[in-house]
């Protein structure tokens, strides 16, 4: 599932993580009719059209091959949230099946396919945002694994790493004072800490956090860890 | 645009107060952690257990309830209910008359705060004096709490150094000691002068009808060392079924709110005072109130009831920080807040739709819960409740478009590769406020609409589009 | 009052009853809430002892410590337990006075207030105190020093055994140092309403 963010945005992630997981064996299938997860809606409490775009997604993906997506976020909308809204609808089992072969990537790559090491080599210093949605889930630390085991990076630690950036879907643009302020103090901390790269799970914290940035004309380079792993292959002529 | 109360409110704060929040609630959270994680192998575990025991009590509270009340009337206790807050401050008011009593020293508690009592009193006749110092500050400043276990977290010395002056207690002093003795001089006379005092409880066992008090201060076992008469204010969800889970609440409870490992006055009263000690209540009251707890219970959100209100995910959460308590509207601030104040306002949920949606859903709040409480799906619930009823929701796109385009995959396609425009024209000419909403603060980044798929398609076959 | 109840009552009733299944009460173990860095720990004394320091209390194993500490600081005059004055009586000077009933109209004239502890939680420093064993409520707290005198034999190892061995009466206290606050500006501030000094007399049973 590339997500919507991929679709419009940012296509090398997708890009990206078609290559990793060839470069790891899998067989990728890209369903054309996919267009998001439904978690704009649902956080924006239309869960009526939230239920709308999860049933047309779950429609998409129909089959049984693990559904991987590199976003922690359209993940958790798929296994978590999805839930929730359709509690009492009578597809509810088939949303549940949907849920259960749903992967977020990095995740997949670490507790799925069982990759602990990743070769190549990736020169940069890496502040990593924990985006939210991993919360909770075994991502966050499938992701420092992967990375910390990388040729030539170093992760950088930085304040309040358990802190939310601010993006929050809709609640970016209703709350814009408070969201903006989230993401200011983020930046301001990552910012101490140096990096050359700031990497994420998610493309919504990437998207606010660099476009906070750009507008303040101090631009940070934001990178998805699948780049990330995907230049590291490329880097050394394994891709 | 005007962007809903709550960001307004976050917009417009003193930028002292602001510090003063972002300090006090950091403070909380990292003392929490090291508490935690120092003390217990696997507190995370500690946080489930006490959650499934708490919600095992919310869902039994129909047997509960009289469980305990019977307790507390074999023990000696006199228990009264209140279906609404001012039923529950008519039975306060009762007691105190029939005892022509005209003096009440109170140990805080939410639930008081919830249904007026202070203010209601002092209508009334009755002295009603706040004994917690930060509560006692609130209540000769005519503020209102801002934290649930922190309620002066939005002042700083020099703000309470005024007042004390002004309410003459004495000349101006900023010191916190010299503040807080003076509080401990004034206050004792107070006690001493008291003939009920008025308490909360943390918890309640259904076993013994132990009810569980705690304070730092010492205030409550103050008003319970010189007061002869003692009324509990208690929601009817504070229960826990054995003496034993007490202790793992108690073990979760200071450290979640302060970090400590107990909270310095842990006390535990069956009763009124035995025969032979001089000092204490001679009769105990227990007042159980409802005020909109069972229409929480009725709901979809009633894992709120878990709650113990220890502030943990007041201290933790972002939107807290930025916007402080006050701009909650509300006794009870912050995430839990957020859940409890729309649910609690019975009729008036609109007025308080707004707190569900000033989240980023981060779920900071559920992870530290002592009691597990899934709070971002509860505000999603409510978020969903609002739009069922109709309640308007400035600044938040329209969703019904968007579903139907992201349901139809040709539609879609078009979409991406029409929104190129957006790299081109300026976005002031696209009608789409949010748009311009996320321009104040964001560049947007370039559109590359359908440029993936167009990789996908034209490479040499190894993975396909299908 | 009644038809508050039954309302109560009865919409509690009515929230539930949609409910096809309750959530069971869990059972749990008490290594659940074992503090790790105690475990295994034998003798209950010292172990307290170092808790309550870290909480800002006091211990001492010997009266004529405790003495030249209150007399060291000041504190001369005070209350005591008078079924406890008998036995420590000859430890005290005579430039202290010390008076076996408390009179509430003059709380500040005590400095210290001497009273029996009905045994302590080693884990967390606290002192358990009870009606029965506490012969002033208000002499173990008005005053700015609260001394306990504490039998060896009474501690418990930590909070679970003693919640679950709570004694028979109706007001039973754990005393986690002196009082405290940091209400203002999150700074810490002891001797509020109670005592600015929680102190421990270890006596042997």
């Amino acid at each position: 599932m590339a997500t919507c963010l991929c679709d419009a945005f940012y296509d090398d992630v997708a890009r990206a993580t078609v290559e990793v997981l060839e470069y790891l064996g899998c067989t990728v299938e890209f369903p054309a009719g996919q267009t998001c997860c439904g978690q704009p809606a649902f956080n924006g409490g239309d869960w009526e059209a939230s239920r709308k775009v999860v049933r047309h997604t779950v429609k998409t993906f129909a089959g049984d091959v693990p559904v991987i997506v590199p976003s922690g976020s359209c993940a958790a909308m798929m296994f978590h949230e999805a839930l929730l809204e359709f509690e009492k609808e009578a597809d509810l089992p088939e949303i549940e099946a949907f849920a259960r072969r749903t992967w977020e990537l990095v995740d997949f790559i670490v507790n799925g396919l069982g990759i602990k090491t990743w070769p190549g080599r990736y020169d940069a210093v890496v502040a990593f945002h924990r985006s939210c949605h991993l919360r909770g889930s075994k991502s966050g630390e499938a992701a420092t694994t992967l990375m910390s085991s990388i040729l030539g990076v170093t992760l950088v630690p930085f304040g309040e790493g358990e802190q939310c950036c601010g993006f929050g879907g809709t609640f970016s643009v209703t709350f814009p004072n408070i969201s903006g302020a989230m993401g200011d103090l983020k930046l301001d901390h990552i910012r101490k800490a140096n990096p050359s790269v700031l990497v994420s799970a998610d493309m919504s914290c990437m998207m606010h956090l660099g476009g906070i940035a750009e507008k303040e004309s101090k631009p940070i380079k934001t990178q998805h860890v699948v780049q990330v792993l995907r230049d590291a292959l490329k880097n050394a002529n394994l891709l | 645009m005007k962007t809903q109360p709550i960001d307004q409110f976050a917009a417009h704060l003193k930028a002292d107060t602001r510090a003063a929040v972002y300090d006090g609630s950091k403070k909380g959270y990292d003392a929490r952690i090291k508490t935690l994680f120092d003390h217990f192998e696997d507190p995370n575990r500690l946080r489930v257990v006490a959650g499934e025991i708490k919600q095992h009590v919310v869902e039994n509270l129909d047997t509960y309830l009289p469980q305990v009340e019977a307790k507390l009337k074999a023990n000696g206790v006199i228990v009264h209910w209140a279906a609404t807050a001012e039923a529950a401050n008519q039975a306060v008011l009762d007691i105190m008359r029939a005892r022509n009593a005209t003096k009440m020293v109170k140990s805080k508690t939410m639930v008081s705060e919830e249904t007026g009592l202070g203010h209601f009193l002092e209508k009334n006749g009755v002295e009603c004096v706040e004994t917690d110092l930060g509560e006692f500050i609130i209540q000769i400043d005519n503020d209102h709490p801002s934290h649930l276990v922190k309620p002066i977290i939005h002042k700083n010395r020099r703000d309470i150094a005024m007042s004390f002056e002004k309410h003459g207690l004495g000349a101006y002093n900023d010191d916190p000691q010299t503040i807080t003795r003076r509080a401990r001089a004034h206050l004792r006379k107070k006690y001493l002068e008291s003939d009920v005092a008025l308490t909360g409880a943390n918890f309640i066992s259904a076993e013994s009808g132990r009810l569980v008090l705690v304070t730092n201060e010492g205030n409550s076992r103050f008003c319970l060392a010189a007061a002869k008469t003692h009324i509990a204010m208690v929601g009817i969800e504070k229960i826990l079924p054995r003496d034993r889970d007490l202790a793992l609440l108690l073990n979760l409870l200071a450290r979640s709110a302060t970090g400590q490992q107990l909270t310095v006055y842990t006390e535990f009263i069956t009763g009124p005072k035995s025969a032979a000690q001089p000092d204490g209540p001679e009769e105990m009251h227990v007042v159980f109130v409802d005020n909109g707890r069972t229409d929480v219970l009725a709901s979809e959100c009633r894992e709120i009831l878990r709650c113990i209100r220890c502030g943990a995910c007041l201290n933790v959460c972002p939107v807290y920080r930025q916007a402080s308590g006050h701009a909650y509207r509300s006794v009870y601030p912050g995430p839990v807040g957020a859940v409890l104040t729309p649910l609690l306002a019975g009729k008036n949920f609109p007025a308080f739709a707004d707190l569900p949606k000033a989240s980023s859903l981060c779920g900071a709040c559920n992870e530290v819960c002592p009691v597990n409480i899934p709070i971002p799906d509860l505000l999603l619930r409510l978020r969903d409740r609002a739009k069922q009823e109709h309640i308007p929701s400035p600044g938040t796109p329209p969703m019904g478009p968007w579903a139907v385009l992201a349901s139809r995959p040709m539609i879609w396609k078009t979409a991406l590769t029409g929104g190129k425009a957006i790299n081109y024209v300026s976005t002031k000419l696209i009608p789409v406020p949010a748009l311009h909403t996320w321009e104040n603060k964001h560049s947007l980044p370039e559109w590359k609409g359908g440029v993936f798929r167009k990789w996908l398609r034209n490479r040499p076959a190894k993975s396909s589009s299908s | 009052m009644s038809a508050n109840r039954e309302a109560i009552l009865s919409r509690v009733r009515g929230a539930l009853a949609p409910l096809e299944k309750r959530a069971p009460l869990p059972d749990w173990d008490n290594e659940l809430i074992a503090m790790r860095t105690l475990r295994g720990t034998v003798d209950a004394w010292p172990l307290f002892c170092e808790r309550l320091k870290l909480v800002n209390g006091v211990s001492f194993e010997s009266l004529a410590a405790l003495v030249t500490w209150l007399d060291g600081q000041g504190w001369r005059h005070g209350y005591c337990d008078p079924a406890l004055w008998a036995s420590l009586k000859d430890a005290f000077p005579a430039t202290f006075t010390v008076e076996t009933t408390f009179d509430r109209t003059r709380v500040d004239d005590y400095q210290f207030g001497i009273t029996r502890a009905a045994g302590a939680v080693a884990e967390t420093g606290s002192l358990i105190l009870t009606d029965k064993t506490t012969s002033s409520r208000l002499a173990a707290l008005a005053p700015w020093v609260h001394v306990a005198v504490l039998i060896r034999g009474t501690i418990f190892a930590d909070l679970q055994h003693a919640v679950t061995a709570l004694a028979d009466d109706p007001n039973i206290i754990f005393c986690t140092g002196p009082s405290k606050t940091a209400d203002v500006e999150g700074i810490l501030i002891e001797g509020v309403h109670g005592p600015g000094q929680q102190a421990a007399l270890l006596v042997e049973g």
